[in-house]
């Protein structure tokens, strides 16, 4: 007893005791709900046998059934539409925005700062400003683009079927920036500069830097941010939640909306499982890109 | 020959900081410069205005007889070898040694053609499928100078490229450099801090301190007649002693003073009686004799031997530093005396530093009478 206590204290112990202790909150806070939602998704279950554990099992009777749902293949597509859409958008004007203040202008940085305040604000808030923003009769966009001449009329964001889901990926795209902007910057700052101008002095001109070093030198950051970038975009809610709830008849739901919706205000916890299962591979798949990517720097 | 680096005037100011002063250099073709100095004294800058990285305030700067002012890098067709060598870490070996052929839009395999001839000359054909990070620091230099190579620049410019290698390598790279330099019969511009380094590689000096040439010159030129206290005391290895001194009345001899003692030491010149001198001796030209026997005698304080030569250090302020070849019998508190051959003496006006000769002073490579920069120089006599 005396020396399990003292190599806990000092010794192999201590180390173990390390290790188990996050190892036992990850699986009790991630690994436990997991697998229940997982073992969830092939039972058959109602309010009534919500609190036991041992319901009816149906296979993939659960999965069967949301496939044949009319609503269930628009919903993927949507999805499908607001993570890639959401990713470019993001991926695209923070890159931008991360070769504009690596320039290094007089208060390239404090700006830089500035631009973090959309991370900063909770997606509810953003979606009640994008709201306003979108508002179909006194909207600013509406009035930006109407004078603008880009269109006629009103587009009415939030209730027009064909662009309630856009509605959303553009405050997504506005959340998001910021998030890529500074990691894409960091990574940027990790290249050495005297690389840029090794090939400056080897002839390549502004265009082929950036393609033949700044973005491959960027190539496992970008892998990281893109892997993030889906993980992100598959937890977004509360722009859901705020601007458009999933309407006009689904034209704007997406899968972790619609399991939600599922579950907690139809009671169809088996399907919102299954939704989640779902989720979880291509969550799993981003994950797998992220690590690999994080692995495999490249740095001389 | 004909000039292939032609700098005239040149100035550079980093907002108020006065970076390079009024620089003026002429290189001819084929020769290899080294720019060297302690650190800060503007001889990277300068190197990387040549290149092209730092815009030159004012002045002239020409490559090939061409104006090279407004022309940036990737024009200016000179190959730079950095310190950190700068190997595009995502690239093979044969990649990096390609790119630039491959950014002039070179067919791949003309560009694998010429990558492979110059690798069989610095011997890297068996490292081609390699990446930098799989190699140890004396391949990724010879990359380096591989990827300046290849291109055929009019120029190659070096900055520090051995500081980042052990010493051993370091000599051995030394030489290599040199001897790819002679085969390709290029111009070279290689920065240094070490001037061991600049006196071993480099037909043409150039020593710098705060942003001004100090002295440029044949390497053994700048040993021997040193323009100034700064190149006296930066050019050689141990460094110059330098010991205060007064010209003694009959104008033929300096009286040196070594703090609590002081020492009469002939000159080979006539100097003005009562001028204030720094007297310069090289460790290596002073010869220890038996006390009484030489110019004067001085008692021993440090010595140390590396086996095949041994420092005595003398017990005096300041310290006089001699070194004799083999192992010397000589030990700490014994007085010694020391021979000196009054024409290996180097003068230096005790408040310029600018060196003294036969009477007059001595200014960058031009003799020049002198203007009465002190009150003792009125009454100099013309040797």
């Amino acid at each position: 007893m005396k020396r399990i206590l003292s190599s806990v204290t000092d010794g192999k112990g201590f180390d173990i005791g390390l290790v188990l202790l996050p190892l036992a909150f990850l699986f009790i806070m991630s690994g436990l709900p997991l697998v229940y939602n997982v073992v969830m998704s092939l039972q058959e279950v109602d309010m009534f046998s919500l609190g036991s554990f041992s319901r009816p099992f149906v296979g993939l009777k659960n999965y069967v059934d949301l496939f044949s749902q009319p609503e269930t293949r628009p919903i993927l597509l949507n999805t499908a539409l607001f993570v890639s859409a959401s990713i470019a958008g993001q991926f695209v004007i923070g890159f931008g925005l991360a070769l504009f203040f690596w320039m290094n202008f007089p208060g390239a940085s404090w700006l830089r700062g500035l631009f973090l305040v959309s991370w900063v604000m909770p997606g509810l808030v953003v979606g009640a400003i994008w709201n306003w923003i979108l508002s179909g009769d006194f909207g600013v966009l509406n009035f930006l683009l109407r004078e603008m001449g880009v269109t006629d009329g009103n587009i009415f964001w939030r209730s027009d079927p064909n662009y309630s889901l856009w509605a959303v990926i553009i405050a997504n795209i506005w959340l998001g920036t910021s998030f890529n902007m500074i990691l894409l910057s960091v990574g940027l700052s990790g290249i050495p500069k005297d690389l840029f101008e090794a090939a400056e002095l080897d002839g390549a001109n502004a265009f082929q830097r950036f393609w033949t070093i700044t973005l491959p030198m960027m190539r496992s950051t970008i892998g990281a941010i893109i892997a993030l970038g889906l993980i992100f975009t598959l937890q977004q809610f509360d722009l859901f939640a705020a601007i458009t709830s999933g309407g006009p008849n689904n034209a704007s739901n997406v899968t972790q909306y619609w399991a939600w919706d599922l579950s907690f205000r139809q009671y169809d916890f088996a399907k919102g499982a299954t939704i989640s299962v779902i989720m979880i591979v291509f969550v799993m798949l981003a994950s797998v890109v992220y690590v690999r990517s994080t692995r495999h720097e490249v740095r001389g | 020959m004909t000039l292939q680096i032609e700098l005239n005037g040149v100035n550079k100011y980093y907002g108020a900081f006065h970076a390079l002063k009024d620089i003026n250099l002429a290189i001819e073709e084929g020769t290899f410069v080294a720019l060297v100095g302690p650190s800060g004294c503007g001889k990277s800058t300068l190197l990387r205005s040549l290149a092209g990285l730092e815009k030159i305030t004012t002045g002239e700067m020409k490559i090939a007889g061409q104006l090279m002012n407004k022309v940036p890098p990737r024009k200016r067709d000179v190959a730079m070898v950095f310190q950190s060598y700068a190997l595009y870490p995502h690239m093979t070996v044969e990649e990096n040694l390609t790119y630039s052929l491959r950014i002039r839009g070179v067919k791949k395999a003309e560009a694998r053609k010429a990558a492979e001839a110059v690798a069989a000359t610095t011997g890297l054909s068996h490292l081609m499928k390699r990446y930098p990070r799989e190699l140890s620091g004396g391949q990724r230099q010879r990359v380096a100078m591989s990827r300046a190579i290849i291109r055929h620049p009019k120029a190659f410019l070096f900055d520090e490229p051995l500081s980042n290698l052990d010493a051993a390598l370091r000599v051995h790279m030394r030489k290599e450099i040199r001897a790819l330099h002679d085969r390709l019969h290029s111009t070279s511009v290689y920065v240094t801090h070490d001037q061991i380094e600049a006196m071993t590689m480099a037909d043409h000096v150039v020593v710098m301190r705060d942003g001004v040439i100090e002295q440029q010159g044949r390497p053994l030129d700048l040993y021997d007649r040193p323009a100034n206290r700064f190149v006296a005391g930066f050019i050689g290895s141990p460094a110059m002693n330098f010991i205060p001194g007064i010209v003694g009345e009959g104008g033929a001899d300096v009286i040196l003073d070594f703090g609590r003692t002081r020492a009469r030491l002939a000159l080979a010149v006539r100097l003005a009686p009562g001028l204030g001198v720094t007297v310069g001796l090289r460790p290596e030209h002073v010869r220890i004799v038996a006390a009484g026997e030489g110019a004067f005698d001085i008692p021993v304080g440090v010595v140390e031997s590396t086996g095949s030569a041994t420092y005595v250090a003398s017990a005096t302020q300041p310290e006089l530093t001699v070194v004799e070849t083999g192992r010397g019998d000589v030990r700490s508190g014994d007085v010694i005396g020391l021979a000196i051959n009054p024409k290996q003496l180097h003068l230096f006006d005790a408040e310029t530093g600018q060196r003294i000769e036969g009477g007059r002073l001595h200014n960058d490579g031009r003799f020049a009478p002198l203007a009465a920069p002190h009150p003792a120089a009125a009454t100099f006599s013309p040797s």
